[in-house]
């Protein structure tokens, strides 16, 4: 065994036991971020149940008339006129949560008997990430087509629906906050992780350890390890309950799973510098208290950061919060970037190495 | 060449011995300037004694003990234990030394067994925790948190703790602090034990008697120097070759008429006592009875004591209380 795994997996262990084992520090990392998903998801995403499509005809044929009235009766769905570009451009602005395009020709398929058994396809844009939206629509689509090709009674040429994506660039809020509140928590476990160590090291646990064989590598490597799994198990239940209750899904799980490990680990490097700086747990406190608000509130995660007055902007450009939170966004929901992806991952690297070799420099062990 | 004959400066000859120290000095940089807590110290401690380091609060010895664990650095002087240097080999000396930091916390979230386990994890050779739990009388706290065991239980634990790797060398930093009488007399049979078992204790205490009964030598040390070293026996007898004869002080005794007696060399009073040092008891009490009928003193309730580590210690310390 080298030296470095050696009880490793033991002190891990007891870590996380020790964790779990302290009520207010399993409040903070488990119940905290639950509350807010839901609490944010209940006042902002309001009850979605009727989804505003638009209608675009390009028929203009009674045929297609007859058809706007099947999708009308349809008590979720909210139709709204307009040509395709104003009702695609509407739809990324947020305004629209599907579109259906009547193609030119309609009149004429139905009208001229069976000589084509080629389905007619109608076009329906809608956007994967907004989950339960585009499933809705597209379910209720399909059932509205499916009567009326009974009504039809199989004389083709049969209605068919192909399915496009669009990608809109104004998320639910639910979509937008989401990741947003996945970022905060790393950013939280984070900056809060090197507590633990200088607790250890006031009551002189960190020197009661050094007089054993166990290195330090190991020692910081088993509180890292501690506060990925933590970070895991945050990941999971933010996303489960996005999910489950939002319709928020993932785009990208692997990429997303990757940018969770790069943040965790940035931010508990960030951690590393806090407590290095700080002589008591008190102190370790305050001083990760006072890291912490400054990161959320500039750093555009709650809100975009073009909303922000004009000289904060540049702040949001310095803060790495801002970087997670962005590609974690464009990972798991899409939507606008606020830098293209390997910037974000670039900055979080570079925040991760400044502050890893100001630990490695400045943390006091006794 | 007559160059490279000359003696390596570092070189220590153990001799057989488990520590060795010359010269050694820490000198720590406070706010009230330089304090030289350990000044210029030698000693050795030999393979499977019991070695006390005694002192008033604030003498150096915490200091001392863990320049030898190699946690903490000196500033100068020579230092080898087990035949290694405490911070060029410190990995290699661990694992074949135990430690019991006099304030050092424990995981407070962990149960008893957790911990011992977690601690033997660190260690290429370790004791079985059950054998632990059992030699230091934590089996009814096994499953218990250390945050909610009695100090004398957590006391037990930490010393439980420097015995996971079955050391060949223990440090315990006042190990009997906060004990209860049964607990201390169990622990000084586990620390004869380990004796037994050929392995070497170097300890520190404030219980002079504990000492007395353990320890198979003492070093008495203050402001960071060894005052005395040696056995009990000889750093007692080497103070005080007088016995004490003491009795409840009588108004019509002068200290004049006490001194004269045959064999005192020295009157002393404590609390409602008077001392006599004498260097031939039965003369001095027959002459005390004497000068007892002729003032009319009867029946004096006479006690003989021979002096003690403790009668030592504040001969050398002082008696004034400290910091
Ligand atoms: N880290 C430190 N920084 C500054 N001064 C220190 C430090 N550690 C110890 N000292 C000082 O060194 C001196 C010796 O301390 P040490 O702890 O070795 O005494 P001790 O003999 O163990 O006392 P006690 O019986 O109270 O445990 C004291 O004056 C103490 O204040
Ligand atoms: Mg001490």
């Amino acid at each position: 065994m080298s030296r470095f795994t050696r009880g490793l997996l033991p002190l891990t262990i007891a870590n996380v036991k020790s964790y779990v084992r302290d009520r207010g520090a399993l409040f903070w990392t488990i119940a905290f971020p639950v509350l807010f998903v839901v609490l944010f998801g209940s006042l902002f995403s309001g009850g979605t149940t009727k989804f505003t499509v638009g209608w675009v005809d390009q028929d203009q044929s009674a045929a297609a008339t007859s058809l706007r009235q099947g999708f009308a009766a349809v008590s979720l769905l909210d139709l709204k006129d307009a040509n395709q570009d104003d009702a695609l451009a509407q739809m990324r602005d947020g305004k629209l949560d599907a579109v259906i395009v009547v193609p030119a020709g309609l009149g004429t398929a139905l009208s001229s008997t069976g000589s084509t058994s080629t389905p007619f396809q109608l076009i329906l844009y809608t956007d994967p990430s907004k989950q339960s939206a585009s499933g809705t629509v597209q379910q209720v689509v399909a059932q509205v087509v499916g009567g009326i090709n009974q009504t039809l009674s199989g004389k083709p040429p049969e209605l068919a629906v192909q399915p496009q994506t669009l990608q809109t660039q104004n998320l639910t809020n639910a979509a937008y906050f989401v990741p947003s509140i996945l970022a905060m928590a790393l950013m939280q476990l984070g900056v809060f992780a090197a507590i633990p160590l200088v607790a250890q090291r006031e009551k002189q646990i960190l020197k009661r350890l050094s007089a054993t064989p166990l290195a330090r590598s190991t020692l910081v490597g088993s509180n890292v390890f501690t506060r990925l799994l933590i970070a895991v198990v945050q990941t999971l239940i933010i996303v489960g309950i996005g999910a489950v209750l939002f319709g928020v899904s993932v785009l990208q799980p692997l990429a997303v799973a990757a940018l969770v490990v790069l943040g965790a680990v940035t931010f508990v490097s960030i951690g590393y510098v806090i407590a290095s700086y700080a002589r008591t747990e008190d102190s370790a406190n305050t001083l990760a208290s006072v890291v912490q608000f400054p990161l959320m509130f500039l750093s555009g995660i709650f809100f975009p950061i073009a909303f922000m007055p004009q000289w904060l902007q540049p702040v949001a450009a310095f803060l790495p919060l801002t970087y997670l939170g962005d590609a974690l966004r464009q990972t798991m929901v899409g939507g606008a970037a606020y830098a293209p992806l390997y910037i974000d991952v670039l900055v979080l690297a570079g925040w991760l190495a400044v502050t890893f070799l100001i630990s490695a420099r400045y943390f006091r062990w006794q | 060449m007559a160059v490279d004959a000359q003696p390596t400066d570092t070189h220590l000859d153990a001799d057989g011995d488990v520590i060795v120290t010359e010269g050694l000095t820490k000198v720590f940089e406070g706010r009230g300037g330089p304090l030289r807590a350990v000044e210029n110290l030698s000693l050795r401690v030999h393979r499977a004694e019991i070695f006390g380091l005694l002192g008033p609060n604030g003498a150096g010895k915490t200091t001392t003990v863990e320049i030898l664990e190699g946690i903490n650095k000196s500033d100068s002087g020579k230092v080898s234990v087990l035949g290694l240097d405490p911070n060029r080999d410190s990995t290699q000396l661990k694992e074949r030394i135990g430690v019991q930091l006099q304030t050092a916390a424990l995981y407070p979230n962990l149960t008893v067994v957790e911990l011992i386990d977690v601690f033997r994890s660190f260690y290429k050779h370790s004791l079985p925790t059950s054998q632990l739990i059992s030699e230091y009388g934590l089996e009814e706290r096994k499953t218990g948190l250390t945050k909610e065991l009695s100090g004398g239980q957590r006391q037990r634990l930490s010393v439980a703790l420097a015995m996971v790797n079955d050391p060949e060398l223990i440090f315990l930093d006042e190990p009997t602090t906060g004990l209860d009488p049964q607990a201390r007399r169990s622990l000084w049979d586990r620390v004869a034990a380990l004796k037994a078992e050929g392995r070497t204790v170097v300890m520190t205490t404030h219980y002079m008697e504990e000492a007395e009964q353990l320890c198979d030598r003492v070093a008495i040390m203050d402001h960071g120097r060894i005052l005395e070293l040696g056995t009990v026996d000889a750093v007692v007898s080497g103070h005080f070759k007088e016995r004490s004869v003491r009795f409840a002080t009588v108004p019509a005794f002068d200290d004049a008429h006490l001194a004269q007696l045959r064999a005192v060399t020295r009157v002393a009073h404590e609390t409602d006592e008077t001392v006599l040092y004498t260097t031939d008891v039965p003369a001095t009490i027959g002459d005390l009875e004497r000068l007892g009928e002729r003032v009319g003193a009867k029946n004096l309730d006479v006690a003989v004591k021979r002096p003690t580590l403790e009668d030592v210690f504040l001969e050398l310390t002082g008696r004034a209380l400290r910091d």
